[in-house]
């Protein structure tokens, strides 16, 4: 019997060794793990049983995962978590761009992604409430978005128009790997290209000095590389 | 039969063919014109040099001219010629015959040559499509190991949470297998010339945070020191984030195998003209002077008896091609005191004032 509480994560991938690693990392009391071979056969499940996470391997046979991604994306706002292999950060690009929430990489270890799929999870359940309601307080530091007020042990700190437009994207998608494009679409309101594109690197680094502890060992702003920042999740 | 007996038969059986010739046309020279002489005798200096060396075609044809002198050309039996006009005879014979000669000549070596061009060609593609093959299936092996790999992993993480300490063994070879086959593929890629750099402007605390992280959980409690004053202006450079960060991990990855544990790995980062300088010092055995090339080959591995560090030997030779293909560089340095400083060089990069950019 499937109980409120209960959470349905579907597999998508082609490999059944990998469907049965991802099945016994994340299968439990309160998770029902559904597989599915093809991406064709994905798309069908995730219509019909409306899974409140997706893991997606890339190497489908029949349909390109972009292609997947999209289409679930299309109807549905369950996290997707990709499986991909190592030399292909286009690839994750591409997805994360094309709607996936995460990735992780092959060969993975079960906790990383029991701790990946965890975070997805969270983060969907308590994403009514990012973004719009008030101040944020973690390590230290206190984030009024709607206010534009920044302290970090109780003294205030002064951002720049542009730190405050990137604090806003990251903070409003704690937790979840932003591609450069999708920064700067949060930030400068159109697709990467241009000067603005060459220094988002440096304002980021402007903006850890700014919050960060220390900021040769960012905790807050997490860099990806190839892909990427990830803001760390909200408790 | 060697060459030599091959060519000296072919230069007598030519000379003889010439005597013959002579022989038969000086039984019937009554019936003969000059004409039909000095055809006769081109045609054997053409059939002569198109079978043999140009050497045994000017001969036959210097031969020829005198035999057409001695024998047919009055006073007979003699090298003097009654007729001056003979001469012109004589010369117009011994030019062409030279110059069919040279032509024939010139005309084999082309085709000898087009034939070697075609061969080498066709050689080329050959080595081309083996290393296309080579490289297809070291992408397509690594690829597919992944899976097993990730069963591999996955199995052994579940054992050891059982308490099973072999368990970790298993699951940290796999690593190390997947390792060596990204390594094995990325240095088929450079040998391709396949992997490309994207440079772009990166603070360089960006690059040393992510190496941190990077390498937080092979470290284990080895102390850190890193020397980068976040108080001073941001230090830029203009390079390729995913292939620098490589690099780095690696040189950190490598002090960590080779330095005893006890003793801290220090990285320090500093602006030099128009590069940033990124230094790995550790505190291991160093390397000895006649190695310090070599440790850069791909495939090196340091001489038995000190501890095998399980690579394939194959990170710093990746590292330094990684760095110069960003217009980099990747030295060893002893270090005073005992151990090894690795030094990383990439281009710096200038903004007006970073911590007021344009927005």
């Amino acid at each position: 019997m499937r109980g409120m509480t209960e959470t349905t994560i579907l597999v998508i991938d082609d490999e059944p060794q990998i469907r049965r690693v991802v099945r016994n990392a994340l299968e439990g009391d309160a998770v029902r793990v559904l597989e599915a071979a093809t991406g064709r056969e994905g798309m069908d499940r995730a219509a019909a049983e409306r899974p409140d996470l997706i893991v997606l391997d890339l190497g489908l046979p029949d349909v390109a995962g972009a292609s997947v991604c999209a289409e679930i994306r299309g109807w549905s706002s369950a996290p997707i978590v990709v499986l991909s292999a190592r030399h292909s950060e286009h690839e994750k690009v591409a997805l994360l761009d094309a709607g996936a929430d995460d990735y992780v990489t092959k060969p993975f270890s079960p906790a990383e992604l029991r701790a990946r799929v965890r975070a997805q999870l969270r983060r969907s359940r308590a994403e009514p409430r990012a973004g719009g309601g008030g101040p944020v307080e973690l390590d230290g530091l206190r984030i009024d978005l709607a206010r534009r007020v920044l302290s970090k042990d109780g003294g205030e700190v002064h951002l720049t128009p542009t730190e405050w437009d990137l604090l806003r994207a990251f903070v409003s998608n704690a937790g979840r790997t932003l591609t450069h494009d999708q920064i700067f679409r949060a930030v400068w309101g159109r697709a990467g290209g241009g000067d603005p594109q060459a220094y988002l690197r440096v304002h980021v680094a402007n903006l850890r000095r700014k919050i960060e502890r220390d900021s040769v060992r960012p905790a807050l702003i997490v860099t990806e590389p190839g892909v990427g920042y990830r803001f760390r999740a909200l408790d | 039969m060697g060459a030599r007996v091959r060519g000296l038969l072919r230069w007598a059986a030519w000379l003889a063919a010439a005597a013959a010739l002579t022989a038969g046309m000086a039984a019937v020279r009554a019936d003969l014109e000059r004409v039909h002489v000095a055809l006769a005798y081109l045609l054997l200096v053409l059939a002569a040099s198109s079978s043999g060396t140009r050497a045994l075609g000017l001969v036959v044809a210097v031969v020829a001219f005198l035999c057409f002198n001695f024998f047919f050309l009055p006073p007979y039996q003699n090298f003097g010629l009654s007729d001056r006009r003979d001469w012109l005879v004589l010369l117009t014979f011994l030019a062409v015959a030279t110059v069919a000669t040279q032509l024939l000549h010139r005309a084999r070596r082309q085709a000898a040559e087009v034939q070697r061009l075609s061969a080498e060609a066709g050689r080329a593609a050959a080595l081309r499509e083996a290393d296309r093959l080579k490289d297809a299936l070291i992408a397509a092996v690594s690829h597919d190991l992944r899976t097993p790999l990730t069963t591999i992993k996955a199995l052994a993480h579940d054992l050891g949470e059982t308490g099973d300490e072999r368990a970790v063994t298993i699951e940290e070879e796999a690593d190390r297998l997947n390792r060596f086959v990204a390594d094995l593929l990325d240095l088929s890629r450079l040998n391709a010339g396949e992997l490309r750099v994207a440079p772009e402007i990166v603070a360089a605390e960006d690059l040393v945070g992510a190496a941190l992280q990077r390498v937080s959980g092979s470290l284990g409690d080895r102390e850190m020191r890193v020397e980068l004053h976040p108080h001073e202006p941001l230090l830029l450079g203009r390079f390729d984030f995913v292939q620098s960060l490589r690099v780095l991990v690696n040189l950190l990855e490598n002090a960590h195998k080779y330095a005893p544990a006890a003793t801290p790995i220090e990285l320090s980062v500093s602006r030099d003209g128009g590069r940033l300088v990124f230094r790995v010092a550790d505190r291991g055995p160093g390397v000895p002077e006649d190695e310090r090339e070599r440790i850069f080959h791909p495939f090196y591995r340091r001489p038995q008896g000190e501890a095998d560090a399980g690579g394939a030997g194959l990170g710093l030779s990746i590292s330094r091609r990684l760095a110069e293909a960003q217009g980099g560089t990747l030295a060893f340095e002893p270090r005073p005191g005992g151990g090894s400083v690795f030094v990383f060089t990439l281009p710096s990069a200038d903004l007006a004032d970073p911590a007021t950019l344009p927005g």
